[in-house]
Parts: C-alpha cells; structure tokens; sequence
C-alpha cells in the first residue's frame, strides 16, 4: 500500500520516529514478548530437548487429533458456508435476514458456553444424548470435538464467501445459461472458479481458528491424554503438571502453524484478490 | 490496443456460423404482443415484431423505454406477461435459456475470468459434450474468423474491449444460435473504438449470416447497424422500418426528435397546405389523411431546409416563409444557422392552435428554427446575423397533433 502524507512538514519530521516507536512500544509487553518467550523457553535447554517433548507419543496424538478434527470441522463448513451463501444470496424467503444473523452468531458465544450447550444436547441424559445407547455416545469422543469445532467456526467460511456471492454479476450465470448450460454446469464452471479465493480464505480461517480452540473442547472432549485430548489441551494439562518443556514444544507448534496460515493469507491477497475480481 | 482488423481475408463459403434447419422461413425470430409489468410500473405494453432471415434489426430507445426487457425476454432471461417468443417458427416462449440457442453479447460481455479465449469460445460445445476433435477444430475456424489467433491462450483480463467483445461473439457463434442479441454492445467503449467496432460487427454479421437484434440508445449507431430500426418509447413501439424511412419518414415526434434534430411547427391542414400562422406551406400529399382545420404538427429536419437571400428558392423547395438570420455557428462539418421565421399568430386570431411551437414571448417576435448548410454552400454564400432570407422546405412529415386536442 502506497501511503500518502497528510501535511507538509519541512525538514525532519519529529513526530514520526516517535509515533513509531510508541506504536512498537505498546505492542512489545503486550504481544511481541509473549510469542518471543515461547521460543526463547522452548529452546532453553537445548534443541533436543524440545525435540523430545515434541515426538514424546502423547504430544504426536494431541497434534494429529487436532489437525484431523479441525481438517473435518473445516471441510463441513466451508461446504455447509458455500450452500449457505448461494441460498441466501439468490432466494429471496421470510425469515432470511434471521436465518443470517443465526449463522453469524456463533461468533458471539462464549466458547465456554458452547461447549456446555452441547453437552445439554449430545450428553448422556441430553436431549437428544439419551436416546442414544451406552456405546453410541458421541460426548467425549473426536467426534464431539468436530462438533464443538463446527459450531464455534461456523460463520468463518460463510462469511468470507457470501460477499463474493453478492457482488459476483449476475450475468456471468445468465451467459452460461444461454448458452446452453444447466444449473449444475453454471455453478460448476462459471460461479465455483470465481469462488475459488474466497473459499480458500475461508477455509484457511476456519482451520486456523478451529486448531486453537480451547473453551468448548475441554468441555466436550473429556480431555483425556492419547485419546480426546487436543493440542490446545495438553498444553494446559502438561503446564498444570509441570512440564513447562513439553508444553512449550507444543506451543511452538502451534504458533508457527498460525503464523504461517496468516502469511498465506496476508502474502496471497493478491492472488485471492485476482480469484474474487469476477 | 485495438487491433486493426480489415474483416474476411479469406472467405469460405462451405461454413456457415447461422443454425442449420430444413427450409428457411424467412423469419427468424418474431415478438408476438409481449408486454410486461414489473411492479405497478408497465414496461412493455403489446410489442410485436420480425427479425427476417440474415437482418439485422435494431431496437433503438432511451434508457427506460423497455428495450433491454424486449432483449432479455427474447434470450429467456425474463418472463412476459402476455405475448409470445418465436424462433424460427416454434413458440419458445416456454422455455427457460439454456433451451433457446440464442447467442447473447452483453454489454459487459460477460466472459468468464477463469478461462482463457479458447477456452471460453469452447465453453458452448464443452456442455454440449461435444467430440474433442470436432470442439477443437471449431474453436480454430473462429478464432481465426474473429482475429485472435495470437490471443488464443490469454485470459480475458489481458484482453482490450474490442478483443473481449470479438470473444463474446465468437462464443456464441460456436453452438449455432438461433438469432444474436446484442445488449448496448458498445456502451462501455471510448467514441473511437466504439465506430470502429460497429463496422467490424457489420461486417462480420454480413459474413455469417446470422440474424441479430442490437440495442442501442444511440442513434448513430442505430442507423449504421440496423437494415431496420425499431424505435421504442415508453414500452410502446413507435415506428419500425428502414433507417432510411425511420430518418425521413418519421412516424411520430418522439421518432423525429429522437433520431437526428428536428424542427418542429404547430398548424392546421387546410386544403392541400399546412398553415402556420400567416405562413401557408403547400403540402398536397402530406396532409391527404388530415382534414380541413385539424391540428397538425410540421416536423423537418435541419438540414432539410433551403434559405436564400432572393425570393428565389431552389427546384424543389417549397416556400415556407420569411426569416432573420439570428446566429451563425461553424459546427466542424457543417455551418449551423439559428433563424427566426416571421410567424406570428393571425390577427384577431386567438385560437390556440394558430401559436407555433414555442408559446412563450417569442411567439411575438417569431420562431426560431435551426438550418444547417453544407461547408460548400455556407463557403460560396456567407450570412451573418440580420440577414433578411426566404424560408423553404425540401422534405418534411405532417403529423397529427393529438397533444393539444388532448390539452383543450
């Protein structure tokens, strides 16, 4: 981004080194130091040390799990986000605006609470939990873990992906239509390819996101080591236990992960910019 | 960039872009008394028309006038009230676009982003399921007829607006369609570009034969593009017919106005002439359908009118009568005059209907018309301002003037 002066000024302009540094002042106690301190512990007694907190099999399970929640929470909802968004951005139906705010408001709920409404629902004596047989419990298993990942990153997707829905001519769809194509060949090779940024952007959000939830897992999960327990999980277990290394390894993991998926995401923008122009 | 293109180097006279069916009916498409409301607003009212064989037809209005609705309803992209959709003899009114084989080019063109020119021009038979080798072979021949060849592979961004529209149309053409609609295709052009791809357009439609219906609010283009204009106002069509009986023939006001400047005088017939004022125009044929004392009003064109410093006017030019030249303007081509008639309301007279077109002060003093002269004849005989001339008329329409009976 181009950045154009407001004023003038002649010769050197004071304020300038000192707005920057109070800007960097501020952020360093408050951000900058935390994330340094996680690599700076985690390599205090020596990189094999944090490679053996790293590989240590309870570690591996937490982090697999993690990613292999987190993959399906993401692929149902930029799915369920991508049918979402093309129903409500081409029928118009009572209750539409509602149906949006309903899917926004996820965002709004404490985790914890989410969490805990979904014990109500899935749980043993739930609402729905008690039908279920003594081995058909899905509370404190992965899969309440996809649930509780699914609910507290479901507006993500959509809400990347409606806008582009929105502002997406509609004359592309109806060109493909006279010339012959049905809906099913308009949505595959006219309106999917236009989308095709905003559903990575989306799905990159809600992975990141879904990766480092805490609130709603721990409550769902059971947290239970080398079975439903969670990257975020065993970080917290392991420094309530003591072992400030292997949290710490585990920590690192995660934040290099963030870090990256918010590289792609800022350094693509070009690219995904170029995919969302039609 | 636009490329330059002298169209057709090579023709082959064994291909042909226009559908194939078993005998040709000479109509291609026909608007059987469409009309259409949205909301409380009426957008169409009982249009009917016929696109032959081959023709180019132009809808010409102003924005507003429906046109883009006519277009829309024909592509099937919009449902009418009542009135029927036929192609090529078969009602399509029912049937949604995909099942319609027209081809239309959108103002936006509308190129999908994703794919390059090849791959857009192959869109048509790609869902058709259409062989590879025959798709393949396709996509060449038009690629070449439309002059792209060197852009086979770019994706439309690179492209500039002529190219991106040369697309378009090569797009439709590749599935054979029924008739081409063309949606204000030059809307989104500089004025430069814009007459040079109207010709091009011209050109390659006379090659492939295809009939097409172009939109347009401009009336240049109408009457470079169109073997007949179809002028529409308000939803209601107004006159169709050649340019050159739309141009010189107009059948109402709003056709005269809105194609090419007009002049425009209100009188009475009055056996065999056109009375305005204390002006008498000898016009026997012109006002046969009036009868003797109805309000009619007189429309002629700008350049249609003859001045002369004598009382002698040219063969052929039937005097109207007296007039102070009120402005000279040099208008690049052409000289424009501003002249003020020695109309005045008779005497005595205080009928409404002998008050000539404007009804303001000026009706005292005269009307002021607007001439235009030729470089030629403005250079051989210069006017300036207060220059006493004669007045006369080589063509011009009486109409019926049906505004002011409505206001009495």
């Amino acid at each position: 981004m181009k950045i154009t002066s407001i004023r003038h000024v002649r010769g050197f302009d004071v304020a300038r080194p000192i707005s920057i540094g109070m800007m960097l002042g501020i952020m360093l106690p408050l951000v900058l130091l935390p994330l340094l301190s996680i690599f700076v512990y985690g390599f205090g007694k020596g990189p094999g040390m944090f490679w053996s907190s790293l590989v240590a099999p309870e570690a591996v399970f937490a982090l697999k799990l993690s990613m292999v929640t987190s993959f399906w929470a993401t692929a149902f909802n930029v799915l369920f986000g991508l049918f979402a968004a093309y129903v409500l951005s081409r029928y118009d139906f009572w209750g539409r605006n509602a149906v949006i705010v309903t899917i926004s408001l996820p965002t709004a709920i404490p985790t914890a609470v989410a969490g805990f409404a979904l014990l109500l629902l899935w749980g043993k004596y739930g609402m729905i939990g008690r039908y279920f047989s003594e081995n058909q419990q899905i509370m404190f298993t992965p899969y309440a873990i996809i649930l509780a990942n699914i609910f507290v990153t479901f507006p993500l997707a959509f809400g990347v992906i409606k806008p582009v829905f929105d502002t997406m001519s509609r004359s592309l769809e109806e060109a493909s239509a006279t010339i012959g194509a049905t809906r099913l060949q308009t949505f595959w090779h006219v309106t999917l390819p236009s989308l095709r940024g905003a559903i990575v952007s989306g799905a990159l959000l809600t992975f990141a996101r879904a990766v480092g939830e805490f609130g709603s897992t721990i409550l769902v999960s059971g947290n239970l080591a080398g079975r439903t327990q969670t990257a975020p999980l065993y970080i917290f277990a392991k420094f309530n236990e003591g072992q400030i290394e292997a949290a710490n390894a585990i920590a690192i993991v995660l934040a290099l992960l963030s870090f990256v998926i918010f590289s792609v995401l800022f350094f693509a923008r070009d690219w995904l910019e170029f995919a969302q122009e039609a | 960039m636009i490329a330059k293109m002298a169209l057709a180097p090579e023709r082959d006279p064994h291909i042909s872009w226009a559908p194939e069916r078993e005998q040709p009916s000479g109509v291609a498409a026909s608007v059987r008394g469409v009309s259409k409301r949205f909301k409380k607003s009426r957008v169409l009212e009982d249009v009917s028309f016929d696109v032959a064989e081959g023709e180019s037809l132009v809808l010409l209005g102003a924005s507003g006038s429906g046109k883009t609705t006519i277009l829309r309803i024909i592509a099937g992209l919009e449902l009418p009230d009542s009135g029927r959709v036929i192609l090529h003899g078969k009602d399509v009114t029912d049937l949604p676009a995909r099942e319609r084989g027209v081809g239309v080019i959108f103002q936006s063109y509308a190129l999908f982003p994703r794919m390059t020119v090849e791959k857009n021009i192959a869109y048509g038979l790609k869902i058709r399921h259409t062989p590879w080798k025959e798709r393949r072979e396709t996509v060449d021949r038009l690629i070449k007829l439309v002059q792209l060849e060197q852009h086979r592979t770019k994706y439309p961004s690179q492209l500039s607006g002529g190219q991106q529209q040369r697309v378009a149309i090569a797009r439709t053409l590749a599935y054979k369609p029924q008739v081409l609609l063309f949606d204000e295709p030059f809307g989104a052009l500089d004025a430069q570009t814009r007459v040079h791809l109207r010709r091009e357009i011209r050109a390659l439609l006379r090659q492939v034969k295809v009939p097409s219906v172009f939109i347009t609010h401009d009336q240049e283009e109408a009457l470079e593009l169109g073997d007949r204009i179809a002028v529409l106002n308000e939803g209601r069509l107004e006159q169709i017919g050649t340019p050159d009986d739309v141009y010189n023939h107009p059948a109402s006001e709003f056709v005269a106005t809105f194609l090419g400047a007009a002049n425009l005088l209100l009188g009475v017939a009055a056996a065999g002439f056109v009375e305005i004022g204390t002006a008498k125009l000898p016009a026997e044929k012109e006002t046969k359908r009036f009868r003797d004392g109805q309000s009619v009003k007189l429309v002629f064109r700008p350049e249609d009118v003859c001045v002369s410093q004598d009382a002698n006017l040219p063969e052929g030019c039937r005097r109207l009568t007296n007039g102070v030249i009120e402005e000279v303007n040099f208008v690049g081509a052409y000289e424009r005059l501003t002249v003020r008639l020695d109309l005045t309301h008779r005497k005595g007279d205080t009928d409404a209907l002998y008050e000539v077109t404007i009804n303001t002060p000026q009706r005292m003093t005269g009307v002021p018309i607007m001439v235009t002269r030729p470089k030629p004849e403005a250079n051989a005989l210069r006017y300036k301002s207060g220059d006493r001339v004669a007045i006369g008329l080589t063509s011009f329409s009486v109409l019926p003037n049906y505004t002011l009976v409505r206001q009495r």
